[in-house]
């Protein structure tokens, strides 16, 4: 070896390292401007040739993982010339966002297609990370207008299709037949919280269940479940882009929902699914996806009731929320695996395995043409969610638009249901929380 | 080296400046430094590439108002350690860490000694409670904490059915953030306190057993040799405890994740740094500075206790 390294050398060689590091320090995003929300224009597929080979990721919702891979084969059958590959990207939506968002932040191996819930397309929309299918829809023909009206519209924004639905559900009442039976009680759903509040202590008494009714777990999603409360008593998360959720409605339905556990006694709070607190016998009813329905039917060892929500003292229909995820196309890749994923993408959504994906998993058919009959023949309890679609309503801005709302959502649910938190002071205190989220990372990137 | 500083011949100090150059290394030294950097260089070259590019990139990042997912970012100075610091959140956060770390460290070190006390005896069977009590914390964590949860779980876990049978409703352990956090805590507590064990046990075993003899010759009974004794001389286990565990608390993951997703009462500085880059805020910027401010602490903790603590610990 000739080299001289001595350490001074070696110091040299030392700081270029730290000054390498430093450089290296500089990469990640660009800081030339402000962050674009996704190009609402049109992309042109004519002349494209779609990709051999796209990954599809997914969290397998509904534990659809087997009718993903026979909806998968079939496809193969189909397009020889296409490859899906099925990526297990999570176990649930938040998981498999967190992947496609640091993917993101990697630029590097995004999928062709991925599942996005209803919480969170509208992120990859602002960051730019997910294209507008429309070009799509049109260069493969995709029938838009037989897809359920209320699914495809919570993936409308800026006049553009950003998503079409896939695994899609509802909230749905669950009840326990025999104990229904048992406390000389109508077989059928409570058509409001009122009349359930009449029906709580009759239950609760003959059924020897922990609860006659169990709020969903303040980790699962309660700023989904919640809003069917706000919504019969006439309030919301907000309205449009304006937090109100400490309104004098939707304060007064939470303080309901407060006293049934406190005051009244008859309610609880689950911990973790209560959909499967439920199947275990704990609580005589609850409100759970109508993707638990299938797993509730299989485990549970009485007669299982399904039913509408129940609407509440101002409100006594439509206050349901829909839920449940998509499927969309990221920005960052090539057309060629954006055309091939479009072409995956409208056979997933097919009716014929809408129907299927439906018959093993409990969501709904997105479809308005799915052919259900065998499936209805099969799980009857499925009719009720189908029949309820048409008094769902979209989500509150609120929810499904501010990153981390659910989350925030959640706390103060856990605050008024769990510690018996003041329900006015917790809702003013969420409303700020909501609107600083709403001024700090979503209103500067939405056009004026 | 040392020789050739001090050797250095007085003509070559009173020539001119040129003789005055630093000598060149002897082919041995030189050899020694090639040695060490063949040896060295590449454990070096990871611990730079994985530990502090990754450093430098978070304190970069901790400067731009970043989305993460976001092509684009801002660079704002310092806003996100005002924002931090400004915010209702900083309080909460920095007590919660505050309490989980104290808590932990202290319950892991005082019950892992009395533990290592009762392992030290000679009686029969020790040899399996040594490896009982030490098992957990070879466990993995998302296991432990799943295990846990069905314990705690108010509805059907193992301790709602106990306390049923006594006429007692369990608590809201999951759902209450106030007693997620003993809930953690308990759980952090019971997978690491074997470690505290068995080094606090190593420590027992090499004491000098002159010494103690000598002291319970002179009168000393079990309780006043093990506090005027042993716990002296077991000052640089104890110290050595001290730091490893406290920087393994103040880095605690996997149960608050596993146990407690949305962090309601157990969010940590590093489970805030999380949550807020990638639970559902998705502000990586603000998520740099937090686990900025946590290298900071860590940093400042491991040099108070190097350059004070220390000054306590009795080596024998």
């Amino acid at each position: 070896m000739g080299m001289n390294l001595d350490r001074r050398h070696f110091l040299g060689l030392a700081g270029a390292g730290a000054g390498a590091a430093a450089l290296a320090a500089c990469g990640g995003p660009s800081t030339g401007g402000t962050t674009p929300a996704s190009e609402a224009a049109e992309i042109d597929f004519s002349g494209v040739k779609p990709a051999a080979s796209i990954d599809f990721w997914t969290s397998h919702p509904g534990k659809s993982q087997d009718v993903e891979k026979s909806i998968i084969a079939k496809f193969h059958a189909k397009f020889p010339d296409i490859k899906v590959n099925l990526v297990t990207a999570g176990a649930n939506y938040e998981e498999i966002a967190q992947k496609f968002q640091t993917s993101q932040a990697a630029k590097e191996a995004l999928p062709g297609v991925v599942v996005l819930s209803d919480v969170w397309w509208f992120r990859y929309f602002t960051n730019g990370n997910i294209i507008p299918l429309d070009g799509l829809v049109k260069q493969l023909d995709i029938k838009v207008d037989d897809f359920q009206k209320s699914l495809v519209a919570d993936y409308q924004y800026d006049d553009k299709q950003w998503a079409l639905p896939y695994g899609r559900s509802t909230p749905l009442f669950y009840y326990n037949k025999d104990h229904f039976k048992a406390a000389g009680l109508p077989d059928r759903a409570p058509k409001t919280w009122q009349e359930f509040a009449e029906w709580a202590p009759k239950l609760k008494a003959s059924s020897g269940a922990q609860y006659a009714y169990i709020y969903p777990a303040l980790a699962g999603y309660a700023g989904w479940t919640l809003q069917n409360n706000l919504w019969g008593w006439g309030g919301s998360w907000s309205n449009e882009w304006t937090i109100n959720c400490d309104s004098a409605e939707s304060v007064e339905a939470l303080q309901w929902a407060q006293d049934s556990i406190y005051k009244d006694g008859w309610a609880g709070v689950s911990s973790k699914e209560a959909a499967d607190d439920f199947a275990a016998g704990i609580t005589s009813s609850t409100i759970s996806s109508t993707g638990s329905l299938l797993g509730v039917l299989k485990s549970a060892k009485f007669n299982v009731g399904v039913g509408f929500l129940p609407g509440g003292p101002k409100v006594e229909s439509g206050v349901c929320p829909t839920g449940g995820a998509g499927l969309g196309i990221p920005s960052g890749v090539s057309k060629e695996v954006q055309l091939a994923a479009g072409t995956f993408l409208k056979f997933m959504t097919e009716p014929e395995n809408t129907a299927e994906f439906s018959a093993a998993t409990g969501y709904m058919p997105t479809r308005v043409s799915a052919d259900m009959t065998s499936v209805l023949a099969k799980t009857p309890q499925i009719k009720t969610a189908m029949d309820q679609l048409a008094a769902t309503k979209v989500q509150d801005n609120a929810r499904v638009f501010l990153p981390g709302a659910d989350q925030e959502m959640a706390k103060a649910a856990a605050k008024i249901l769990t510690q018996q938190g003041d329900v006015k002071a917790t809702m003013t205190a969420l409303k700020s929380t909501l609107e600083g989220i709403y001024t700090k990372d979503v209103k500067p990137k939405l056009k004026s | 080296m040392t020789r050739q500083l001090t050797d250095r011949p007085a003509a070559v100090a009173e020539a001119g400046p040129a003789l005055r150059r630093r000598p060149k290394w002897s082919g041995r030294t030189r050899r020694d430094f090639f040695v060490f950097l063949a040896l060295a260089l590449p454990n070096l070259v990871l611990i730079g590439v994985f530990t502090y590019l990754p450093l430098i990139n978070n304190i970069y990042y901790s400067t731009l108002d970043w989305t993460l997912g976001s092509a684009s970012a801002t660079v704002v100075g310092l806003d996100n350690y005002v924002t931090f610091f400004t915010s209702a959140d900083a309080a909460k956060v920095l007590g919660t860490t505050a309490v989980f770390t104290l808590v932990t460290v202290g319950g892991s070190m005082v019950l892992g000694l009395l533990i290592a006390l009762a392992l030290n005896s000679k009686v029969r069977g020790t040899t399996f409670a040594r490896s009982a009590v030490f098992a957990p914390y070879v466990l993995s964590g998302v296991g432990v904490g799943l295990v846990w949860l069905f314990i705690f779980d108010p509805g059907y876990g193992v301790l709602a059915w106990v306390l049923r049978g006594l006429g007692q409703q369990s608590p809201q352990w999951i759902n209450d953030p106030q007693l997620s956090l003993v809930m953690v805590i308990i759980v952090y507590v019971w997978k690491n306190l074997g470690y505290c064990a068995v080094v606090y046990l190593a420590g027992l075993q090499s004491l000098p057993q002159d010494v103690m003899e000598a002291a319970s010759l002179d009168g000393a009974d079990g309780f006043r040799r093990f506090l005027s004794m042993s716990v002296p001389l077991l000052s640089p286990t104890t110290f050595f405890l001290l730091i490893t565990t406290m920087l393994s608390s103040l880095q605690a993951f996997d149960l608050i994740r596993i146990m407690t997703p949305l962090g309601n009462g157990t969010s940590t500085l590093i489970y805030e740094a999380y949550l807020q880059a990638f639970g559902a805020f998705n502000r990586a910027g603000y998520s740099a500075s937090i686990s900025v401010v946590l290298f900071a602490i860590l940093l400042i903790i491991t040099v108070l206790q190097l350059r004070f603590v220390e000054r306590k610990v009795h080596y024998s």
